[in-house]
């Protein structure tokens, strides 16, 4: 098979996302008040309502359209004044009712997009492209199914299914993007981006690995400079970023194989599987399924206020996007790690609890926050400005400010402290190092000759005898800074 | 000592408060009303002496305490059997519900109860309210108290016979199509279908979720005045997002006179071509009477009723296609046993577990609600009801209530009415109320001169004016007794012939 880049010189690609997030930041489900949770002892989280018993009816988690609305807020939608709740019919046991409650042609959330930001690669330049999104729809989970006896938990071979209704009617967000996606780099790209902006809105842990995001993908490709699409195949079991980019950059690479070949792509679903990095048929779709959709009698057309509306607006908060310009325009971060950092609610709140601390110096806030502060489990804000200021006085080198956390880290301990109890605080005093500079160059006439013929390498390898000399308490870069002023000196002299 | 099975519910309630008998005594009486005309009625699916005793000993127990009594306090009622009561099965019916325990009690039934009311017991019905018979209940059928060859009408048949025979004062049944109204009018009891939205669903097994309604039976307009208020005190149900408030307040007002009401008449129903004479000869009658205490009869029109039958055999199935969906015999109810693969199971429980008409009525929505068939169907069906809606609002304008027929005939003999088409056809008058969701009622009007069977009306107010509406079926009721033509309260009179030897 060729490779994903051979392949793109000669076809175009689409791609088209649908992502369901499960609403895990609630306590009860979608349509009755039994409580969310992933972690009982299963069927201990059901009642009439959500195992479909006869009689019971449901009634909407108002907290559940709430993140909804939130939800299409941050992602530029329309919030529609009225939508509804559809009956999507299919026989399944993990369906109580066999009838899913969902929505139909007009969603809560219709017509949004993000812009995507892809950086640049080699000689490629970053660019900027909006996705647009469809629409997002609430609708509820399904029951869990566990196979017992088959291959990987799989259904085929098993001796028996179990089911576990505790999941069904978790409410469960469903976003749809038009085919805009070039790329499984853009799909990947989109998939994080979409977790960030739902992490800061605070409506769902966003857990690929648990399930409670899972995004399904379609692709076509057309050979370049036609028109006429593709047939598309749908992706299923894309549980990680790695698993979304993967598949569907082979499953590219497949249908180019196919159709250079002269074979056609047929429609149907195929199944990851990550450990053979390949997909497989799990259907085929000769004709469509009739879901035999029809707006659900039991719950009203849903009508929303402008001023409910408002109120979701108003718990929106700053988005990453917004954050990360903020972090470059008012602190003078750095775009790679305002990005970062923006990208994460709790990164972004040490952060800006930190900077605070430190105010004067929050690049290094910044820096310890991108390449230290992720090893650590709990670290307080007072560490990470204390860290900052420890290296923004040159009172330690970067090495050492890593161990410097290991030691603070779950503890209230200040770095400060611990480097002074510990004798870790770096001479910077230029009269005390002075010696140690002089002696070392007296011990290395032939690097000062160097020097002296012009290689400035040399200077790392004098840096090195000083600190050796020093048993590592000098302050690198002030030795270099000496070392350079004496070579010179030496050198006119 | 008066004969306890026929005191209406307010004198039940009436007397115990005065200690002229006990709730205990009430509740068996009306056991012993129940064993011994049974065999011939065949109303009750499951009789609860335990639960009647309890609830009749309880409200004794209060009245002994000196608490303060419920609106129903000792009153026995029967609840048509797809409303779940804890401590009885709800069945609809149905192989598929044969041994299906209330896993709770529906809010309908609670309040009921809330009210002190003496549940005695869960009445036969059309499978899965499927029917205007009574006759495709899976266990057997039920028998006009007034004539035991006739059938006492559906699907609430069970529970309008029990009123009619004597064996409680107060039932509930459900009317999607009709299955309130029609059976009243057959067995010469008042059924009111409240305006939807009025009682609330939850605990009652759906069939068409958008025009099921749940309402009382009695053999008074008090008597179902009395009911409706148990019915709403408490205002909108949480667990029913469909339900409102209706505020109490329909005993009080039904002896306000009616003097300068207007009541509309359509002139092509009261002249329809179905119409028997003895129905004909009703609704005069009830005109009379409402003219007779000066209400204006204005003709007023419904130009898109043609449409109501086929926009509800489209609306209906559909939606009980979808409701009945969850009969899979996985989780409760019937299933089929030894089957190799779930498919074969889920198809064989379904096969096995419902009868011909449940299957007709799903068939037919499955087929309605396929894609490129729901277009041609279930959109226009939806349209037709936006229209009849706004068909109703027009004649509102003109007039208080509508005053129409209940049946083209009196109650049917067994085995009269085999097509099935036949049988929808004869629910004209009732459905369009279900299709716009307003409220109706059924009253008697006198009996037949050739049946010799109950004679009603029935009466259509705008939507959530019940009140109205009731204060007009008790006009009718009142002029219907003062013209000497059916007084309330009234047994059948087999019955009462027969004597009660359980009071």
């Amino acid at each position: 098979m060729k490779k994903l880049n051979e392949v793109l010189r000669d076809w175009d690609v689409t791609i088209g996302l649908e992502v369901h997030t499960a609403l895990t930041t609630l306590q009860t489900k979608m349509f009755c008040d039994c409580k969310l949770s992933h972690d009982d002892p299963p069927n201990t989280n059901v009642c009439p309502v959500c195992l479909g018993m006869p009689g019971a009816l449901p009634v909407p988690n108002k907290k559940a359209i709430e993140s909804i609305v939130m939800a299409g807020l941050a992602t530029n939608c329309q919030i529609m004044p009225r939508s509804y709740f559809y009956r999507k019919h299919y026989f399944y046991p993990d369906m109580s009712k066999n009838y899913q409650t969902t929505q139909g042609p007009v969603a809560f959330c219709m017509h949004g997009h993000l812009d995507l930001e892809v950086p640049g690669q080699g000689a490629n330049g970053g660019y900027v492209t909006p996705i647009r999104i469809q629409r997002i729809h609430m609708e509820e989970d399904a029951a869990k199914m566990v196979h017992v006896g088959g291959q990987e938990g799989r259904i085929g071979g098993s001796s028996e299914s179990l089911l576990d209704y505790n999941r069904c009617g978790t409410p469960l967000i469903e976003l749809v993007t038009e085919p805009d996606i070039r790329t499984p780099e853009e799909a990947r790209l989109f998939m994080e981006k979409l977790r960030q902006v739902f992490l800061a809105l605070g409506i769902s842990d966003c857990s690929m690995e648990k399930g409670s995001m899972r995004c399904d993908g379609n692709v076509s490709i057309r050979r370049r400079g036609t028109t006429q699409l593709g047939t598309k195949t749908e992706m299923k079991n894309l549980n990680s970023f790695k698993s979304l980019h993967d598949a569907l950059a082979y499953e590219i690479c497949r249908q180019a194989e196919v159709l250079e070949a002269g074979g056609a792509v047929l429609q149907e679903t195929r199944h990851w599987e990550p450990s053979k990095r390949r997909t497989v048929v799990m259907r085929t779709k000769e004709t469509a399924d009739d879901y035999r959709m029809y707006p659900d009698p039991d719950l009203a057309p849903f009508d929303l206020s402008e001023e409910f509306v408002q109120a979701c607006r108003a718990r929106v908060p700053e988005l990453p996007d917004a954050k990360r310009d903020r972090y470059m325009a008012e602190l003078g971060i750095k775009r790679k790690d305002a990005d970062q950092i923006a990208g994460s609610p709790a990164a972004a709140l040490l952060f800006e609890e930190a900077a605070t601390m430190a105010p004067e110096c929050a690049g290094l806030v910044a820096n310890v926050m991108v390449n230290l502060a992720p090893a650590a489990t709990a670290i307080t804000a007072a560490q990470v400005a204390g860290l900052a200021e420890l290296l923004r006085d040159d009172a330690i080198t970067f090495a050492q400010a890593r161990e410097v956390l290991q030691i603070v880290d779950g503890t209230d301990a200040d770095p400060r402290e611990v480097v002074d109890k510990r004798g870790m605080r770096q001479i910077t005093d230029a009269d005390a190092l002075a010696t140690t500079v002089d002696e070392v160059l007296q011990r290395c006439p032939s690097q000062v000759a160097q020097y002296k013929e012009g290689s400035r390498k040399v200077v790392g390898f004098l840096v090195g005898q000083c600190m050796k000399a020093s048993r590592g308490t000098g302050n690198p870069k002030l030795f270099n800074k000496l070392l350079v002023q004496r070579l010179d000196e030496m050198n006119r002299g | 000592m008066e004969r306890l099975d026929l005191l209406s519910a307010w004198q039940i309630r009436a007397g115990i408060e005065a200690g002229d008998f006990s709730a205990t005594e009430v509740a068996q009486a009306s056991l012993a009303t129940i064993r011994e005309r049974e065999p011939r009625i065949q109303a009750f699916l499951q009789v609860c002496d335990d639960l009647a005793l309890k609830a009749a000993a309880a409200t004794d127990a209060r009245r002994a305490a000196g608490q303060k009594l419920g609106s129903l306090a000792g009153v026995p009622v029967a609840f048509k059997d797809n409303m779940h009561l804890v401590g009885s099965r709800t069945t609809c019916a149905s192989k598929m519900l044969e041994n299906y325990e209330s896993p709770f009690t529906a809010t309908c039934v609670r309040r009921m109860l809330d009210a002190g009311a003496t549940p005695v017991g869960k009445t036969n019905m059309d499978e899965f309210a499927f029917g205007s018979s009574t006759e495709s209940s899976a266990f057997f059928p039920t028998h006009n108290p007034w004539d035991a060859n006739r059938v006492p009408g559906g699907s609430s048949g069970g529970s309008a016979a029990a009123v009619a025979a004597g064996e409680v004062a107060i039932a509930l049944g459900s009317d999607t199509g009709g299955s309130i109204r029609q059976p009243a009018a057959f067995c010469g009891v008042v059924g009111l279908k409240p305006t939807y939205g009025s009682v609330s669903r939850y605990g009652v097994v759906a069939f068409g979720s958008s025009l099921d309604q749940v309402g009382p039976f009695g053999r008074s307009v008090a008597d179902v005045a009395l009911a409706m208020d148990a019915l709403v005190a408490g205002g909108r149900d949480r667990l029913d997002s469909t339900s409102q408030n209706v505020d109490v307040g329909f005993a009080n007002c039904l002896e306000d006179p009616v003097e300068g009401m207007r009541v509309g008449v359509i002139p092509s129903l009261m002249e329809h071509k179905g119409l028997s004479a003895e129905i004909k000869e009703g609704l005069e009658a009830a005109r009379k009477a409402l003219k007779g205490q000066g209400v204006r009869i204005v003709e007023v029109g419904l130009p898109n009723m043609d449409s109501a039958i086929a926009a509800y055999y489209a609306i209906g199935p559909c939606e009980a296609f979808s409701n009945l969906a969850r009969f899979d015999g996985v989780r409760f109810g019937y299933q089929e046993p030894s089957c190799e693969t779930l498919a074969q199971q889920t198809a064989f429980s379904r096969a096995h577990g419902f009868g011909a008409e449940a299957k007709r009525r799903q068939l037919l929505g499955a087929y309605l609600l396929a894609s490129g068939v729901y277009d041609k169907y279930y959109y226009p069906a939806q349209q037709v009801r936006t229209l009849i809606t706004s068909d109703y609002a027009a004649a509102f304008k003109r007039c208080d209530a509508l005053l129409l027929p209940a049946a083209p005939t009196t109650a049917w003999q067994f085995g009269h009415m085999s097509d099935p088409t036949q049988m929808y056809a004869s629910d004209l008058f009732t459905i369009s109320n279900n299709i716009a969701g307003n409220g109706g009622v059924c009253v008697p009007a006198g009996l037949g001169s050739s049946s010799g069977m109950p004679v009603a009306v029935q009466l259509q107010g705008p939507p959530f004016e019940d009140k109205k509406l009731l204060q007009v079926a008790r006009a009718v009721e009142r002029g219907i007794a003062h013209a000497g033509l059916f007084e309330p309260n009234t047994v059948a009179p087999s019955f009462v012939e027969r004597g009660g030897d359980g009071a």
